[in-house]
């Protein structure tokens, strides 16, 4: 399906749609009622340019943005990190799943935006609620994941391994977790845009910096050009976010690259 | 044979007690927590008796937060559905046409590839903006929310179609129209049912979010108002409402999938 040689239609396809796009929006921002609201591509362009330099609040727009990923980047690894812990032990030992799986299941269907208020009555808005409710977002996925692919490990191989007389160990390190390991990448994919989700969502309802607040204050002042620029900037760094993703996937599992 | 059943049966049993021992002891250590050494105040961890409490009496009181625990779920559903099904009805087939028509696809895909990384929080703003706080802007929120997934698996079902059963069905003599709706639809509806499923939860997660930001009904609404009032029974009550209600929304159409979909679940 891919094709590494150049498409000219395709780019020129592109190309026009996104011309298109780009035409209508500031038709409509130029010449109909739509203008008394909504800015221009231009304008929007502009703020984005400037917001490099300026300051917005107390910080310029990459500050904004550093401290957000400071907070998923947090959030996300511990609870990676206790995810996939507590997914694989799940998956593999039958006590583990007896314990843990009734309390997971009590609490995963919670979206991790209904934590929110919670989580600020326990913490108040500093940065410890702001780490807590990405984990949140990052945990379920990771679980989850880490879980059904500890489950579905091909029981043949670790037969395999156990009659040529490995060691439990090295089953574990050397079979389990490799199989396993595509599965825990898929479920930390969507964490992470999981992640980047709620730390926007919690910036929104409670925070001094960070693109989410960058949203609600250029909301809150009635200024929707910012809201816009908020809104590029999150939607490249989601973008960027996953990329990185897939890179490392590749990386680590070359054996099973689940794409294509 | 039988031994084997009957150990099975016994072990069965056994994990039983352990998973059910578990959950007891999560309540019990929530319990000693909160009632009995009282670590944090009541306002802010309440006692599972008083959740339970609090459940009871939201049923009928509309105190403090203008609606009973019925209203706020009739609210939410209605502009969680409304967005949803919007969503599905429009992002299913234009995912079929994306991948169907070359055209279509080298035209829309930028476009769509260009809206899809902003996570739908931030479309918020703009869409209280454009639709006002009402119903409007928050089924617009949800209708984003619901709208890529549906795209995103109808186009990869789509995709998955076999050219060579494609070829076989144009060797017989159908027209495009017959292979589309008789060989690549009835191929790509395991995947447009993950995409149903998965929007649904979006969905439901999105919809906290839109009411928790501009509402005045709702159990978005009910967990951000009842934080500025301290009361975290409540919070806990609406939490567990919005988990069952999207437990059952999974349930519910994980049984549709089974009555529709030919062949087998993919995962």
């Amino acid at each position: 399906m891919k094709k590494k040689k150049f498409d000219l239609e395709r780019t020129l396809y592109a190309v026009l749609a996104i011309g298109c796009f780009f035409l209508l929006w500031w038709f409509l921002t130029t010449f109909t009622a739509v203008k008394e609201t909504t800015p221009g591509p231009v304008a929007v362009l502009k703020l984005l340019g400037e917001s490099f330099f300026k300051p917005i609040g107390g910080k310029v727009i990459t500050g904004h943005l550093l401290t957000s990923l400071r907070r998923v980047l947090v959030g996300f690894s511990v609870a990676t990190l206790i995810g996939i812990i507590l997914g694989i032990a799940m998956g593999t030992s039958r006590w583990a799943e007896a314990i843990i799986k009734p309390i997971f299941e009590l609490l995963r269907p919670i979206p991790p935006i209904a934590w929110i208020s919670l989580v600020i009555l326990f913490f108040g808005i500093g940065e410890t609620s702001k780490y807590i409710l990405c984990g949140i977002g990052a945990f379920t996925n990771v679980t989850l994941n880490a879980y059904t692919g500890a489950q579905n490990v091909d029981p043949e191989l670790i037969g395999c391994a156990r009659m040529l007389g490995t060691s439990e160990r090295d089953i574990f390190f050397r079979v389990i977790l490799p199989s396993c390991t595509p599965q825990i990448f898929a479920g930390m994919q969507v964490a992470l845009s999981t992640s980047w989700m709620a730390v926007l969502a919690a910036e929104m309802v409670g925070a001094q910096e960070g693109c989410g607040w960058m949203i609600q204050r250029g909301s809150d002042t009635l200024n929707i050009t910012l809201v816009m620029v908020g809104m590029i900037v999150i939607g490249i760094v989601g973008m960027l976010l996953a990329a990185l993703m897939r890179t490392i996937e590749r990386r680590l599992c070359s054996w099973n690259i689940m794409e294509e | 044979m039988n031994e084997f059943a009957k150990e099975k049966r016994r072990q069965k049993i056994k994990f039983g007690i352990v998973s059910i021992l578990s959950l007891c002891t999560f309540f019990g250590v929530w319990y000693l927590c909160s009632a009995v050494l009282h670590l944090k105040p009541d306002y802010v961890l309440p006692s599972p008796v008083q959740v339970v409490k609090a459940f009871i009496t939201k049923l009928n009181t509309k105190a403090p937060d203008g609606a009973t625990l019925g209203g706020h779920i009739l609210a939410s559903l209605k502009v969680a559905l409304s967005g949803y099904f919007l969503g599905a009805i429009v992002g299913i087939p234009l995912g079929i046409a994306m991948a169907w028509f070359r055209k279509v696809d080298m035209f829309v895909t930028p476009l769509f590839d260009l809206i899809r990384p902003v996570p739908t929080i931030a479309w918020i703003p703009l869409m209280i903006l454009w639709f006002g706080i009402g119903l409007g802007a928050k089924a617009a929120i949800i209708f984003v929310s619901a709208f890529v997934p549906c795209v995103i698996n109808a186009y990869a079902g789509i995709k998955q179609t076999k050219p060579v059963n494609l070829w076989v069905a144009q060797t017989f003599g159908a027209s495009r129209r017959e292979m589309l709706f008789t060989v690549a639809i009835p191929t790509a509806l395991p995947l447009i049912f993950t995409g149903l499923r998965i929007s649904l939860g979006t969905a439901w997660m999105t919809l906290c979010a839109a009411e928790m930001l501009a509402s005045n009904r709702g159990l978005g609404y009910m967990i951000q108002l009842n934080r500025t009032l301290a009361r975290a029974d409540l919070i806990v009550v609406a939490m567990l409402t919005i988990g069952v209600i999207g437990t059952i929304f999974t349930v519910g159409l994980d049984a549709l999938e089974k009555k529709f979909v030919k062949g087998g679940r993919r995962r």
